[in-house]
């Protein structure tokens, strides 16, 4: 199968000037899955595309997550009335280059994209009582005048270690920057300990700025209330166990917790959240 | 997926020596050795995105500045009225999370290093790489030669410090060449172009090391360059030599001692007749083997 064979059409989006906001399905907290997943629901998004796996994933079988048989997915939603196009996928096995073109040539082609944005988290030392940032990575100096005027930190500067690799959201922003379309890379560092379960917190920072930048108009009363959730459980936990509130304690006066105290406060931490959600 | 030529040389019947990275970086060190050597000029690239995934990005105050790709890359020289054509890749294509080049996107860069040699009507080809074998690093590493053509046995009979597969001890003319290399050797043949790889002995026991292993290239460059009639200052490969040779007596150190007594006796193997059995019994060569690998497993793997 070709690249432009892989890219199934249902039905044209009818866009003129959209917005495309996109999100790994495996991602750090899996904040990916989870904004794309809020931004569906909240805006009533409604698929109308996808990119069929068998040219960019190795399908060997399935693998279980949660109890759930996986297979990979690559889909595209459109929220007409706000000009949105959301794209969740999960990270291609190979032709990386292919597959983010082929996202390209649909934000392109079908929906007239204007800008593109795309969600990644990256994990942080610092206790979840510190305020979540927003760091934003542009592809075009223009880009970052723009988003001056809103709550984030675009300031970064980075370069691949020695021995990594540039992130798929890298060859993303690089790619559009080739075909001219302004992109941003949204990055939340979410605290270590709460990278294998859920940070709503780090959700709500990404998707204030999303509601705010493209006027989406979200009322995010219900993840308010997720996030005291999440915050009183926490609390919860370090009531119940000195240690936990030790070693949290510990990050608040910024110092470091060995690898096993690490270890120790992530498996506590989720045992804490899952048994009471 | 393509080629982009930056000029276009006027070469007469080129040789074209291809190399990239893999065990020890053997082959590639040879190549790159013998192109900075000669001073030749890149003309022209394979465009890597299709191949490889990007190595390093740059982001500068926020702004995405750069991202780069594995290069590779073609360049020319004319010396002595003779034509060459380098091709150094800085990483081969893989898929799957093989190490090497393996599936399609290695089979297409195999075809685009040989459709450059159709473009310049090249007379040969060669490739080189590693052959992992039992040797010592204290000595000379031979040249293991596989042609694609049967008339090129006879002529690498004549070279010196180099054994065909079937001089090899216990191989009987068998082999495999994993990689670009035996895939460029296949698409060569395939597509009629006479060439050949030579490969660089590395002692077994160095093979999981993450470390270049310039005494290998050395050898390789001595054949190459006597073949194709040119001489080359190696001051720099020794040089590189001399630095890793010390980083590998250390590691030798650390070698358990009864294991190191077994390794020891690599160092007298003898290669006065090709077929000659050596002072190792099959049985022995066994043991060492398992040795190594039982060794590299307590260390946690390679490197």
């Amino acid at each position: 199968m070709s690249r432009q064979h892989s890219v199934k059409i249902r039905k044209e989006p009818g866009l003129s000037q959209s917005s495309l906001v996109f999100g790994w399905s495996d991602d750090v907290g899996d904040l990916g899955r989870r904004t794309t997943d809020y931004l569906n629901r909240k805006l009533e998004g409604r698929e109308f595309a996808e990119i069929e796996p068998d040219y960019y994933f190795q399908l060997g079988g399935v693998t279980v997550k949660g109890d759930l048989a996986q297979f990979p997915e690559s889909k595209f939603y459109v929220c007409p009335e706000q000009e949105l196009v959301i794209f969740r996928s999960d990270p291609p096995g190979a032709e990386w280059y292919g597959f983010l073109n082929s996202i390209l040539d649909v934000a392109e082609r079908h929906c007239h994209v204007k800008e593109l944005y795309v969600i990644g988290a990256m994990v942080s030392l610092d206790a979840h009582t510190t305020p979540r940032q927003l760091l934003a990575v542009v592809n075009s100096a223009e880009l970052k005048d723009i988003l001056s005027q809103y709550d984030v930190m675009g300031e970064m500067d980075y370069q691949t270690p020695s021995g990594e690799r540039p992130t798929l959201n890298s060859l993303l922003l690089w790619l559009a920057k080739n075909r001219n379309i302004p992109g941003v890379g949204l990055w939340v560092p979410i605290p270590f300990y709460l990278t294998a379960v859920e940070d709503a917190e780090a959700q709500k920072r990404v998707l204030s700025f999303l509601n705010q930048k493209l006027n989406l108009k979200i009322d995010f009363a219900d993840l308010d209330e997720e996030i005291q959730e999440q915050n009183r459980k926490l609390a919860q936990a370090r009531s119940q166990f000195p240690e936990i509130d030790g070693y949290i304690g510990k990050l608040e006066s910024n110092l470091m917790l060995s690898e096993e105290e690490n270890g120790e406060l992530m498996r506590r931490i989720e045992d804490s959240l899952r048994e009471r959600s | 997926m393509a080629i982009k030529l930056y000029q276009e040389p006027q070469l007469k019947n080129p040789i074209l020596v291809a190399g990239w990275p893999g065990i020890g970086n053997i082959g590639l060190i040879a190549v790159d050795t013998l192109r900075a050597a000669l001073e030749a000029e890149e003309f022209a690239q394979i465009e890597p995105w299709h191949f490889f995934y990007p190595r390093r990005v740059e982001i500068r105050k926020g702004v995405l500045e750069y991202l780069e790709f594995p290069s590779s890359k073609f360049y020319f020289k004319t010396i002595e009225g003779k034509d060459f054509i380098f091709f150094v890749g800085e990483e081969q294509p893989t898929e799957g999370g093989k190490v090497y080049a393996q599936g399609k996107k290695a089979y297409q860069m195999a075809n685009l290093v040989v459709d450059m040699a159709d473009r310049f009507k090249c007379r040969r080809i060669y490739t080189s790489g590693a052959a992992v074998a039992l040797t010592h690093h204290t000595l000379k590493p031979r040249v293991w030669a596989v042609p694609n053509n049967e008339r090129l046995i006879q002529e690498i009979r004549g070279y010196e410090n180099t054994v065909l597969m079937s001089d090899i001890e216990g191989r009987g003319g068998q082999g495999t060449i994993t990689g670009l290399n035996g895939l460029l050797l296949g698409m060569a043949k395939k597509r009629g172009f006479e060439a050949m790889c030579l490969m660089g002995e590395m002692p077994v026991y160095l093979q999981g090391l993450p470390l270049a292993y310039p005494k290998a290239s050395r050898s390789v460059l001595e054949v190459l360059s006597h073949t194709v009639g040119i001489e080359v200052n190696l001051d720099k490969l020794d040089q590189l030599d001399e630095k890793v040779e010390r980083g590998i007596e250390e590691f030798y150190q650390q070698i358990p001692a009864e294991m190191r007594g077994q390794l020891d006796r690599l160092a007298h193997v003898t290669y006065a007749k090709p077929s000659e059995p050596g002072p190792i019994t099959e049985e022995e060569e066994k043991k060492i083997m398992e040795d190594v690998e039982k060794f590299f497993k307590k260390r946690g793997g390679a490197g």
